[in-house]
């Protein structure tokens, strides 16, 4: 739990602060100087329009990783509710929820985000839309099979003999067991959601131009490729750290919640 | 009164109870006995209204049973309470459940007559021993005054010392609350000792009901003197009696 | 385990559908005028009204939701895919060649992915802890994280303009498969290394195995009888998993590489507005997906007997 909660803090500050850290203004157009080589004035080179690669960079975490964190968070809430309502509502509902889950996997999730963005339209609405319903049925089916074993354990019968309501046997009894592996399912989508975004921006369906985010860069980059090749090499890298530093935290987040089972 | 009459349950093709006909007075007990796999634990959550009835109706004073808010003592103290928790909060669910205010005088009172010291309540379950979490789970069905609890194996988790203690805090208890209890056990001692009547089941059915005495003394069915020679022979009936 | 079947196949019938409805619900709701849209794809200039209005009821883009998903829905049962909105050809034929693209090339990446992870597994698994499994784990975390368009980017740099080896863009010969079925079997091999893994190891740890060891069974039976199958199990049910990540990998793939299939025509319908075209890959995906995952679910009750016709 700890080293999720440190990795989310870090990854939350670059987002905040990287912006302020930029050496120049990200959309700042400089002809002249357009593909320089990585050196003092600009540390990482600039791109085709001589803007400052850095800067571009650390200003597309806020677009990558808020973005990401946005989407992850929303799949988490309306997954979360579909597993609840799902494993609680009896056999009819869970019918529905479940197919409705299963419909959703039907379809190889980027290919259907590409699809969703691609047809609503670029633009950060319909990337945030995208990412958004092809990412909740995990969180759906974990939340409710943890549920389906929780109605039969001793204190939710317990509870339900109490008379209490089932809202507040969802919030009091429900939750609380849920947290820990829905945590474990967020990491996982989180990183998820980064490789959607991008990918989204690689293929022009994402973040606009003259936004700076790093599928867009990449994409930028790719035509400068013989000429430029480091350009290149830098979006690919914040994605790949990110992703990796976030599956990383999402393992030993699940290795230290198995130990917890196994001790309990 | 409780009235299960004429009950059957039904889990996919098989009967788990047939025709199950059970009485039960205020302020009297009532001990359910059998082998595993008999259909006790059936006949409580028939009761609870856990499982549904093919058949029968379950009422408490000519009304449905769950009016009257039963309440129930597990066999596993530690499961009936949300690990993430203070005993306290799930003491007192049956109260606040209802939004009512704690009656602070009476929580004392149940306390002292459970012999549940002060600090107990404010830990987790891993964090007592088995004894303190089952008088504990007997506080929590008690908090809220019900007319009938049901015990399921409130005893079979607990080591020898702890049972016989337990066993005789709940009659002490039903003394001062006038509940009454539907015990089931698959331990002949304690049912003899404590229960006033036994009703042996057998597969799903009722063998016979008899008065506590008059089953040690005589059984009526053969399968009820199996079950008590059984009990002879392990040294059980005389060990609490 | 007849009704079993039966109720998987209704089951997988039911999301079919569903999949379909969702497919075409979000396409009739597209913001814009998708009359016009065809128009201007298929005419390429300044059109009248009228012509808009005529491509619109050709289309039958006037009928009304559900009087539309029906006239799509009823020759798709039958197989047929309907007409590109903006050439009015039959959109199986392209469909039939971009996947004669798109198919080799996934053979291609799982056939590197998996001869790639079966050795390194089986390699990382002998010592668990050691520095081998150490090193696989490592390499297969780190592969896990990068996206499959920055890797090909990445092969395109290294071997075809820096070292100038291999053929990058397009499709004009065999040898333009190698960079793209790297890509895609790269992917593939750093997450079936981490299950093919994780399952042998807990293959490994079944609370039986020791007895055989102790009478004496020698150790490649074990393997073979006890070890193997059981690691099969969570295998299978990825394959799922991988299928999944060998057409979103391939649709990437297609995009860098410019290599025609189905990723470049799912990528041009799209910036065409052609739907009956995105119709027809969307729904070959889903029914590709759902049959693949219908199968899986049949062989994993035959290899797990644990498996109950219950947890249907």
């Amino acid at each position: 739990m700890r080293s999720v909660i440190i990795l989310a803090l870090i990854l939350v500050t670059v987002a905040l602060i990287g912006p302020m850290l930029a050496p120049h203004d990200p959309a700042q157009i400089d002809i002249p100087n357009r593909l320089s080589a990585p050196g003092a004035e600009w540390v990482l080179g600039t791109d085709a329009l001589g803007r400052d690669i850095l800067s571009r960079l650390l200003h597309g975490a806020r677009w990558s990783l808020g973005l990401a964190f946005l989407i992850s968070i929303i799949g988490l809430i309306v997954g979360t509710l579909m597993g609840l309502v799902a494993a609680l509502g009896g056999k009819l509902a869970d019918w529905v929820v479940m197919r409705t889950t299963d419909t959703f996997l039907a379809f190889p999730d980027l290919v259907a985000a590409v699809v969703i963005a691609g047809v609503l339209g670029a633009g950060t609405g319909s990337l945030i839309f995208a990412l958004t319903v092809t990412g909740w049925m995990r969180y759906a089916r974990v939340a409710r099979g943890i549920g389906l074993s929780l109605k039969t354990r001793g204190y939710v019968v317990q509870a339900r003999l109490a008379g209490l309501s089932p809202l507040a046997i969802a919030r009091w009894h429900y939750l609380p067991s849920l947290l820990p592996s829905l945590t474990v399912v967020w990491t996982g989508m989180f990183a998820r959601a980064i490789l959607g975004i991008s990918a989204l921006g690689f293929l022009g369906f994402g973040v606009q131009p003259p936004m700076p985010e790093w599928g867009t860069m990449l994409l930028d980059a790719r035509i400068h490729m013989r000429s430029t090749p480091l350009q290149m090499i830098w979006p690919g890298l914040a994605v790949v750290t990110c992703v990796l530093a976030i599956n990383l935290a999402g393992d030993a987040l699940r290795d230290a919640l198995a130990e917890q089972e196994h001790h309990a | 009164m409780l009235s299960v009459d004429r009950v059957s349950v039904r889990r996919g093709a098989n009967m788990v109870l047939e025709d199950v006909s059970l009485s039960l007075a205020p302020s009297r007990t009532l001990a359910v006995v059998g082998e595993s796999g008999a259909g006790k634990s059936t006949v409580i959550n028939a009761v609870l209204g856990l499982v549904p009835c093919a058949s029968g109706q379950i009422t408490w004073n000519n009304a449905p049973v769950g009016l009257s808010r039963p309440a129930l003592v597990m066999q596993e103290p530690r499961g009936a309470f949300n690990p993430r928790m203070s005993l306290r909060l799930s003491v007192m669910e049956p109260v606040t459940a209802r939004g009512r205010a704690i009656d602070q005088s009476r929580l004392d009172r149940l306390c002292n007559g459970l012999e549940i010291a002060p600090d107990v309540l404010d830990r987790r379950p891993t964090e007592v021993s088995i004894g303190q979490a089952q008088r504990a789970g007997i506080l929590r069905a008690l908090i809220a005054a019900p007319p009938l609890v049901l015990f399921d194996e409130p005893l079979s988790a607990l080591d020898a010392v702890t049972q016989k203690h337990t066993a005789r805090l709940i009659a002490q208890m039903q003394l001062e609350e006038g509940f009454a209890a539907l015990i089931v056990t698959h331990d002949l001692g304690y049912a003899a000792a404590f229960a006033d009547d036994i009703a042996v089941l057998r597969a799903g059915r009722i063998e016979e009901v008899t008065a506590s005495k008059a089953f040690v003394e005589a059984p009526q069915s053969n399968y009820g003197q199996i079950l008590r020679d059984a009990a002879f022979a392990l040294g059980a009936l005389e060990r609490v009696a | 385990m007849i009704r079993l079947i039966a109720t998987l196949f209704l089951r997988a019938a039911v999301v079919l559908a569903g999949a379909a409805l969702a497919t075409f619900a979000l396409l009739w709701h597209a913001p814009g005028d998708p009359a016009l849209a065809i128009a201007l794809a298929r005419y390429d200039a300044v059109v009248p009204s009228e012509v808009v209005d005529l491509v619109r009821t050709n289309a039958g883009l006037d009928a009304g939701f559900w009087k539309a998903f029906q006239a799509w829905i009823g020759p798709l049962l039958v197989g047929d895919f309907g007409k590109s909105a903006v050439t009015g050809r039959d959109v199986w034929p392209e469909l039939l060649s971009a996947m004669s693209y798109t198919v080799p090339l996934a053979l291609a990446g799982l056939l590197i992915g998996v001869s790639l992870s079966v050795p390194l597994a089986l390699l990382a698994t002998r010592h668990p802890g050691g520095w081998l499994d150490r090193c696989a784990v490592g390499v297969a975390t780190i592969g896990a994280a990068i996206p499959a368009y920055w890797l090909g980017l990445l092969l395109i740099l290294l071997f075809a303009v820096h070292l100038g080896w291999l053929p990058a863009m397009g499709a004009r010969t065999p040898a333009h498969i190698i960079l793209p079925a790297l890509t895609l079997g790269l992917g593939v091999a750093a997450s079936l290394t981490r299950i093919l893994r994780s399952g042998i190891l807990e293959a490994r740890g079944q609370p039986f195995l020791p007895a055989f060891r102790r009478r004496g069974v020698a150790g490649r039976y074990i393997e073979r009888d006890h070890v193997a199958p059981h690691a099969a199990i969570p295998v299978v049910t990825v394959f799922g998993l991988e299928l999944a990540l060998l057409l979103e990998g391939a649709v990437m793939v297609e995009v860098i590489f410019a290599r025609p299939g189905l990723g470049s025509f799912l990528v041009n319908a799209i910036e065409a507005r052609d739907f009956p075209k995105v119709q027809a890959v969307v729904i070959l995906a889903a029914l590709l997906f759902v049959s693949v995952n219908l199968l899986i679910d049949l062989i994993y009750r035959t290899l797990d007997p644990r498996i109950g016709e219950h947890d249907a």
